[in-house]
């Protein structure tokens, strides 16, 4: 038992040290960081001209909003990219016969490359997340400066309304960007990114190519986020369905995740409250399609001819 | 006839009927890999598969490893199974054009092998130091495996499969792509690794190198073991006794000697005098061995 678990973890760190040394990742992380950090500036670009307090608030959502969406985006990609790559490079240049000829099992083996690409993912949305947070420090100093500068110009600027607006404003960035919800944000995102490598991984082990699996773990991304859609139109003309068409949306809501709950991260990026409990729950339910993805892939792979 | 009550020490390879069949969909036929093959290699045996190109040598070591599942029949490895975890911990596999992850280095390589097999700290360190000395790569230890010549991946591979110290070595090709210099060195690991009490069962096309190093070979063509023996058994011509004389021999010299063989009542008329013939890799090693300045593998050249 402890030994198989060591075995994984080695094949993990190789998984991991192969996607570290290698340029496509290197390269897409590194725009995904610098995609992040611009966001200052395009916010400015981006909003309109309007009153002070207004004006902040929508450049700080613009950030979040785009911080976060290129987190996921960029996660998203590293992890359709690698999960794709991650079996047929093992066959091809039959790196992996030179593994499963030491004593080590063929779950092993799986198990170790997914782990090493969870990994490689967890370390990818750090990396983005410390250029977001970074990104919301330089945002928030920017408005506090405007605010600043905007109190200084003021002709009754030390009347107690003139302080308080002031005091208010700065008070409601600081608010607005060292908003804790943001952990749960991206923890949601993070786990959204590790069930479509999941899902890469599980279609990887019968594909005969990566194409197919990057097109395929894609249109069940797609479906996915229509599903709860579908169902939900479905269910509201209840007495149309017929014991067929239930059947159909069970097996379907059974083998294609339901991703459209994590829009609750557009909840949170707007700022409204979102409790823990939910988050937690999505997270669990994360984990469990997780492990039966696995599941299942393990099975399919034990049985693949290599 | 003792009937011993000890057991005889399990076969280090045996196979009863086994068979490899791939479907070519394409095509609705089946491809008959490997045909029944009925096989034994005792402990500490040298073993050569031969064969031409196709001939389902590689789906033989293959079965034995447990990489690809037998149509019918069956394997075992030291009485076990070969998929089984028992089984693997006592073998090493150098594969055929072997590939390792470009992206480690020597050590790297060695390390991430050693373990995966169970072999930590000290005792890694120690067996990395023994292996690179041994195949000779102490200028590949800091190199990425993408810039290795074939010839030193052949040898990384052989390092590789020798990390947990395995009893038997399945080694398919291991000269195949090397030059003569480089694949007499392996001929003498080989000859290295049987002394040290070990099995080896390895796969070549190449015939010189098998006949210097197997006890016993079989031939394979078309999936099938066409033949079976030991080296001496099948390459003695009984017919004949050759004396090796190490010395220059004149007319008269030779004609006394005939006349002296000739009193054990063998043929006179039928007796030859040759000179002995190196072999061309013979003579191709102890020249290139003797230049003075002669550097051994891959090192790099000024
Ligand atoms: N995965 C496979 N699918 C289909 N045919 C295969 C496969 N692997 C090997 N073969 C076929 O099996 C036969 C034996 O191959 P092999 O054992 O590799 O021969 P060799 O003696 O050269 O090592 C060949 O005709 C080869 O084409
Ligand atoms: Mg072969």
């Amino acid at each position: 038992m402890i030994s198989s678990l060591h075995r994984i973890l080695i094949i993990a760190r190789n998984t991991l040290t192969e996607a570290v040394r290698q340029k496509v990742l290197n390269v897409l992380l590194i725009f995904g960081l610098v995609l992040i950090c611009s966001s200052v500036t395009v916010s400015q670009l981006a909003t309109p001209d309007i009153d002070a307090a207004g004006l902040f608030s929508e450049q700080i959502k613009f950030v979040k909003d785009f911080g976060c969406g290129a987190i996921g985006l960029f996660g998203f990609f590293i992890a359709l990219l690698s999960t794709a790559l991650l079996i047929p490079q093992e066959l091809d240049k039959r790196t992996i016969y030179t593994i499963l000829a030491k004593p080590v099992r063929r779950a092993e083996f799986l198990l170790g490359k997914f782990v090493g690409v969870v990994l490689l993912l967890a370390l990818s949305v750090a990396l983005m997340s410390l250029a977001f947070a970074a990104t919301l420090y330089w945002q928030e100093s920017v408005g506090l400066a405007a605010v600043e500068a905007n109190y200084a110009q003021m002709d009754l600027k030390h009347t107690p309304t003139a302080q308080s607006m002031h005091d208010h404003d700065a008070a409601q960035i600081i608010k607005q960007v060292r908003d804790p919800q943001l952990v749960e944000a991206v923890l949601l995102i993070f786990a959204k990114i590790v069930m479509t490598a999941a899902i890469g991984l599980l279609i990887s082990t019968f594909a005969t190519s990566w194409i197919f699996t990057i097109i395929t773990t894609f249109m069940i991304y797609l479906i996915g986020h229509g599903e709860s859609l579908a169902r939900t139109f479905w269910l509201s003309h209840g007495a149309e369905t017929t014991i067929w068409q239930s059947g159909l949306i069970g097996l379907i809501a059974l083998l294609i995740p339901d991703m459209n709950s994590f829009t609750i991260v557009d909840e949170i990026l707007a700022g409204n409250r979102v409790p823990w409990h939910d988050v937690l729950n999505l997270l669990c339910y994360a984990n469990v399609y997780v492990i039966v993805l696995l599941a299942v892939s393990v099975v399919i792979f034990d049985y693949r001819e290599i | 006839m003792e009937t011993s009550t000890v057991a005889a020490p399990p076969l280090a390879v045996e196979t009863i009927g086994l068979t490899k069949r791939y479907p070519l969909t394409w095509k609705r036929k089946v491809l008959v890999a490997l045909d029944g093959l009925n096989l034994q290699v005792k402990q500490g045996e040298v073993f050569g598969l031969l064969g031409p190109n196709g001939s389902g040598k590689s789906t033989t070591l293959k079965l034995l490893l447990g990489l690809i599942v037998a149509t019918e029949g069956e394997a075992r490895v030291f009485g076990l199974p070969p998929e089984s975890l028992e089984a693997r911990r006592r073998v090493g596999f150098l594969p055929e054009n072997p590939y390792f992850y470009a992206f480690l280095n020597g050590d790297e390589t060695l390390r991430f092998y050693g373990k995966l097999c169970g072999v930590t700290g000290d005792k890694l360190d120690k067996r990395i130091e023994e292996l690179i000395d041994l195949v000779g790569l102490q200028n590949g230890r800091e190199r990425p495996l993408r810039s290795y010549s074939k010839g030193m991946l052949q040898r990384i591979g052989l390092a590789q499969a020798l990390i947990h110290d395995p009893d038997l070595l399945f080694l398919d090709e291991p000269t195949a792509g090397v030059d003569p210099l480089g694949s007499a060195q392996i001929r003498d690991l080989i000859l290295k690794l049987k002394k040290m009490g070990k099995t080896v069962v390895f796969s070549s096309h190449l015939l010189e190198q098998v006949q210097e190093v197997a006890d016993r070979v079989a031939i394979f063509s078309l999936g099938k073991k066409v033949l079976e023996g030991s080296l001496e058994s099948l390459l003695t011509e009984n017919q004949s006794t050759q004396v090796l004389i190490p010395a220059e021999m004149n007319p008269e010299q030779q004609e006394r000697l005939r006349k002296f063989i000739g009193q054990t009542g063998v043929n006179e008329s039928e007796i030859r005098f040759t000179r002995p013939h190196l072999s061309l890799e013979q003579l191709y090693l102890r020249t290139v061995q003797a230049q003075p300045d002669f550097v051994s593998k891959d090192s790099p050249r000024p």
